[in-house]
């Protein structure tokens, strides 16, 4: 079975287009053949049954379906499931994986000692009602998009705008947003904002929403220089650049490949990639103003005057400078400097796109995907592979074209979207997807581990209204996630199946950057949990700063209190990246980024060792053991392992401890305790 | 017609899969397709090359930032010069600038050339201390790019894209080859102290490639490394129980046979020697009197650039891969972004440079490590025959690069622009042969040398680079 393009999703408009432009659509050449159609991802998902598995043993262990899956692939193995973890392990890997920051001691306690049946669920169902919930997931979905608040390249300028695009994930996350919902809303939201105008909605809350989730086209990097504008071509770079995220985020395909050529492995024609840039053909940047026209207009004049100031002065010391000798320079420049804080900063608007049909783009084949060698003129059509032959293109000029192309993507049938979303999820719970290459469920990316999972997840989201909470439940409440990490050395799995793709351990794994950060200024009691609003600078070394082409861009936040902030509200500057994130292997957010890697090398040891961040901590940490457990060497010791690790020091470990205490400070115990493996890493 | 029953690409892979069918096979599949997840062992470890027989083991990139002119350093036109004022003639063809327009006129240089060395290459009289090496240069007449502007230029100089989010070339190489040094970082830049350029910070990065390869920054000024220094309240005696306490709580609680705590427990000991001894390679009081003023250590107007090439030297003795010394930052008169002084520009970018790259070159030479060190010259671009004023726009068309070291034939020139110098004509050597030839002579292959990033084997030279065969 093929994927129409169900008529019933389109709205009158471009249904109009559509019919228009169905005389001049005649299949093209290249017509895909069964074989290309029959890949596993571009297949339908077909019903899967919960494996009935044989022993009642084996259905004993079944929690919730997953576990069902799971233990059907592991027996081919012969493989054994590995055994519960413990409560203190089980509260601080859902802590972190559903909130990103480490339980209190209380926390730990109160869940340790809940002797209620369903302490578990009810943890679970607490930490999803989190806000911190949307902060946590919300940094997954920062990847897989390219977030960054800064255009890169020479300028890098700011887009003061961008968080509020941020806060909108973070939202979305935390009320449950039907994921059909939540990718309409990027890829078409300013589309759905001019239609609710045009219907005479007045909840202007919601126009806001839908025009700031359609950053997402504009999120990548862009290229400005002075003097001659290469129009043509920067407008390719643009155009490709939202192809290309389109394709990885959504469509978990990669469609970048058919830019320049047929896909070499995929069935993406050359041409197809181009029909799918089409439905793009009139989006441009767009600001949509949160100001009136009068003050918009006021804010013009006073923009003009100020800089018109600023110019005349920097008129004059440039003359000045060509004097062999300028006694007023010094005054000059100091002037200069005011003039420059007299001109307003830009006004708040929402950073978003828009449809602007009279510069539309005319999309071309382009030979080897240089701008200047256009073959033929194409329209907006969905990927060749899923539609059917007949299928026409829409109208060039249709005037909701990425609306249309949102409704091909959540139609309920679609093979692609709710899977790749499903792995995803899959991906940040066990740092594993089902399928390896959570950016590419083409042939040259990997077959699922687990397809009939994969499929039964897949349908669940659907049949749960698109909503990822549903799909976390099924996940965290099953055996599999709730297993140990550890594992003994003689368990046959070690050589059947070393690298744990049928999960018969939980996969332990190193905190990411910003959880490590968030962490330790939790552990410290430093972490300010304020939610949202504009990103955070926070001060780092001036050499760095001085790296920047334009080192007035980074400005330290004034209240050191915000520099406390959870990793999420700091900004995301293309060409400054903070080190202590960078070095954790954050990504660069250059171009999307599926699943973090986690490199283990020296320059890490020496950040957490020598680096400001963890060294000012450290003192905190030290303070607050101080505070909190007097001057009771034991009980510091407990407490900085109740704090960092979950659970208190063994025999050990206490003693080792109290012995480097006796000589050594307690700040420099405190740096020790952060750099604990049982500390970097969640079992 | 595609046809995925008989096509297959073969990579490492394919023949994986085809070896363990089955169940094996899928999971097999899952287990290469993540690179990333694979056990985290020292990637950073030394690895035989492609071609073990390979000369070059280390790259010093001297990179010009901003473009220096072909036309006043080692690509002589004498009918330039005769043109000099003119509209260029239409027989040269189009070309587009990022400032100047079609109105503009040519701009004859006034640098004189002399032949030099044993080759009889002519040199420009801004060079007179490089000149006398040039029989260990092996000079690129004919180079081009895509791009008229700084960033993208310098994004496709580095990484070969010429959009930031692709690793650079040092990245590639320390990915190809490891790192030879326990104590040092396998890849340095070391920017010009006068500030930053375009294409910024991510132009020297390892893009996607794993955080272990992204490059080292030694800054100017006192602490050129970050966190080398240990913060002033604490003693490297008390350091050194605390990296002791952290060495036996994490042993005590490390599992048997575990790779990845163990190669955490590992780089702890690493940093520890980077800390302890990484310093000393700062630490010129050791070279010779001569040495120092060899490189114009002391002279106000070599210091800056010379005590870079000498360690830059210091670095490569120790067997750091690859080091990049820019030359030029901040504004573009500070850079060999000669806009508005050709003459100005270039006789002052040229004093600072001229001997301390003579310098590096005779003393790696002497030193017999000229071989194993494969030395780059050059910038994103070169600039225009046309005149912007005074000055010269850039020009990404034509221009000049040299290398030298590490296995490459000297004394010669390679390819040609033509007659006004606007465009390369004869065996016009683009950035990815440039980095097809670079791994080539580190013993890297390109088609060998790839990561799979977004469903593709991505690699330096993207599109297949051709070797210059000439200098090889």
């Amino acid at each position: 079975m093929m994927y129409p393009l169900r008529v019933r999703f389109l709205n009158g408009a471009a249904l109009l287009g559509l019919v228009v432009c169905c005389a001049a659509s005649v299949a093209w050449g290249q017509e895909y053949t069964p074989e290309e159609r029959s890949h596993w991802s571009l297949k339908p998902r077909a019903e899967r049954p919960v494996p009935q598995l044989e022993s009642e043993e084996d259905r004993r262990w079944v929690r919730t379906p997953v576990d069902a899956f799971i233990r059907e692939k592991q027996r081919q193995l012969n493989l054994q499931p590995a055994p519960p973890a413990d409560r203190r392990t089980l509260v601080r890997r859902l802590y972190f994986d559903l909130l990103g920051l480490p339980p209190t001691p209380d926390e730990v306690a109160a869940f340790v000692n809940d002797d209620r049946q369903d302490a578990y669920e009810q943890l679970v169902e607490r930490l999803l009602a989190n806000p911190h919930y949307g902060e946590r997931w919300a940094q997954h979905w920062l990847d897989v998009v390219r977030f960054a608040e800064t255009e890169g390249f020479e300028y890098d300028h700011h887009r003061p705008d961008a968080w509020r695009y941020r806060d909108y994930v973070i939202q979305s996350l935390n009320e449950d947003k039907p994921y059909n919902q939540f990718l309409r809303e990027q890829l078409a939201g300013d589309e759905l904002a001019r239609q609710m105008k045009e219907a005479g909605q007045t909840d202007l809350a919601a126009q806001h929403q839908a025009y700031v989730a359609a950053g997402f086209l504009r999120l990548g990097a862009v290229r400005r220089n002075a003097g001659n504008q290469a129009v043509a071509a920067s407008r390719n770079e643009v155009l490709t650049e939202m192809t290309d995220s389109i394709g990885a985020a959504f469509l978990g395909l990669t469609v970048g490949c058919a830019r320049c050529h047929d896909h070499m492995f995929d069935p993406i024609r050359q041409r197809d990639y181009y029909r799918l840039q089409a439905f793009l053909a009139a989006t441009f940047e767009h600001d949509e103003p949160l100001t009136t026209p009068a003050e918009q207009a006021a804010w013009e004049a006073e923009k003009k005057r100020a800089q018109a100031e600023f110019d005349a002065l920097k008129a004059k010391l440039i003359a000045c400078n060509n004097l062999p000798n300028c006694p007023e320079e010094a005054a000059l420049r100091d002037s200069l400097k005011q003039a420059e804080a007299k001109i307003p900063p830009p006004l708040a608007s929402l950073f978003t796109v828009q449809n602007a049909g009279p510069q539309r783009t005319a999309i071309h084949v382009l030979k080897r995907g240089e701008w200047e060698q256009k073959g033929a003129l194409v329209g907006p059509r969905p990927l060749g592979v899923l539609a059917p032959r007949e299928m026409p293109e829409l109208a060039a000029d249709a005037p909701f074209p990425r609306t249309v192309l949102a409704d091909w993507l959540t139609q309920p049938d679609h093979p692609l979207t709710a899977r790749v979303m499903v792995n995803r999820l899959w991906l940040f719970h066990f740092g594993q997807g089902l399928v390896g290459t959570a950016n590419d469920f083409g042939l040259n990316g990997d077959r699922p581990t687990h397809p009939e999972l994969l499929d039964y997840l897949a349908t669940h989201f659907l049949e749960h209204g698109w909503k990822f909470k549903p799909v976390h439940r099924l996940i965290v409440l099953s055996n599999t996630y709730r297993q140990s990490s550890t594992t003994a050395v003689e368990n046959s799995g070690h050589q059947q199946d070393p690298h744990n793709s049928r999960l018969w351990h939980f996969p332990r794994r190193r905190l990411d950057a910003e959880s490590l950060r968030d962490a330790l200024l939790s552990i410290s009691g430093q972490l300010n949990t304020k939610a949202g609003g504009p990103s955070i600078m926070v001060p780092v070394e001036e050499d760095l700063v001085k790296l920047l082409y334009k080192p007035a861009q980074w400005q330290a936040h004034a209240d050191a209190a915000e520099h406390d902030r959870r990793s999420i509200y700091l900004i995301v500057k293309r060409n400054l990246r903070l080190p202590f994130l960078e070095v954790f292997d954050q990504p660069d957010r250059q171009t999307s980024c599926a699943a973090r890697q986690a490199t283990t090398h020296a320059p890490q040891a020496l950040e957490l060792l020598n680096g400001t961040l963890s060294n000012h901590l450290a003192d905190s940490f030290a303070q607050r053991l101080q505070r909190e457990a007097g001057d009771d060497r034991p009980r510091q010791i407990s407490l900085a392992f109740q704090l960092a690790v979950g659970r208190d020091p063994s025999p050990a470990e206490l003693k080792l401890c109290g012995d480097f205490l006796q000589t050594q400070p307690l700040r420099e115990f405190a740096l020790a305790v952060f750099n604990l493996n049982s500390f970097l890493y969640v079992d | 017609m595609f046809d995925p029953a008989n096509f297959r690409p073969v990579s490492r892979r394919d023949m994986l899969l085809d070896s363990f069918c089955g169940f094996g096979g899928l999971a097999l599949a899952s287990l290469l397709g993540g690179q990333a997840r694979a056990a985290p062992k020292d990637v950073l470890a030394a690895k035989e090359a492609h071609n073990p027989e390979a000369k070059a083991k280390s790259v010093i990139f001297l990179f010009m930032a901003g473009g220096p002119s072909h036309l006043e350093t080692f690509d002589p036109k004498p009918l330039l010069n005769k043109l000099n004022g003119q509209p260029r003639p239409a027989s040269f063809g189009e070309a587009k600038y990022q400032f100047i327009n079609a109105d503009s006129k040519l701009l004859g240089t006034r640098r004189t050339f002399q032949r030099a060395g044993q080759c009889g290459l002519e040199v420009s009289d801004l060079f007179p201390h490089t000149a006398r090496c040039i029989d260990d240069i092996a000079v690129l007449r004919s180079c081009h790019c895509h791009r008229v502007v700084h960033s993208a230029a310098q994004y496709e100089l580095m990484s070969g894209r010429v959009a930031p989010g692709f690793p650079s070339m040092g990245s590639w190489s320390v990915f190809g080859l490891g790192s030879e040094s326990q104590s040092l970082p396998a890849y340095v830049v070391m920017p010009d102290p006068d500030g930053a350029l375009e294409a910024g910070q991510p132009m020297y990065s390892n893009g996607f490639l794993p955080a272990a390869f992204q490059p080292t920054m030694f800054r100017p000024g006192a602490t050129p490394v970050r966190n080398l220094n240990l913060p002033s309240t604490v003693t490297l005696a008390e350091r050194r129980r605390t990296v002791e306490l952290i060495r036996q709580l994490n042993e005590a609680h490390l599992p048997p046979n575990d790779d990845e705590l163990t190669a955490r427990i590992e780089s702890y000991s690493r940093a520890f020697h980077m800390q302890t001894e990484a310093p000393q390679v700062f630490d010129i009081a050791d070279e010779t009197a001569e040495t120092l003023k060899l490189y114009g250590v002391g002279n106000p107007t070599t210091d800056d650039y010379g005590r870079r090439c000498l360690l830059a030297r210091r670095l490569v003795e120790r067997g750091v891969r690859f080091t990049c010394v820019v030359s030029g930052g901040g504004a573009g008169n500070k850079q060999w972004d000669a806009h508005s002084d050709i003459e100005e520009n270039h006789l002052r970018m040229a004093s600072e440079t001229d001997q301390p790259i003579a310098a590096l070159l005779t003393d790696l030479k002497r030193r017999g490590l000229l071989e194993s060190t494969l030395v780059l010259w050059g910038g994103e671009f070169g600039r225009s025959p046309e005149a912007q004023g005074k000055g010269r726009d850039h020009h990404n068309l034509g221009f000049t690069m040299w290398l030298a070291g590490g296995g490459v034939k000297g004394g010669q020139a390679v390819g040609t622009t033509d007659d006004i110098g606007l465009r390369a004509v004869e065996r016009p050597i683009p950035f990815r042969d440039l980095h097809a030839t670079l791994l080539h002579l580190l013993g890297l292959d390109q088609d060998q040398l790839t990561y799979l990033h977004l469903g593709r084997d991505e690699r330096l030279t993207e599109v297949q680079g051709q070797l210059i065969e000439e200098i090889l």
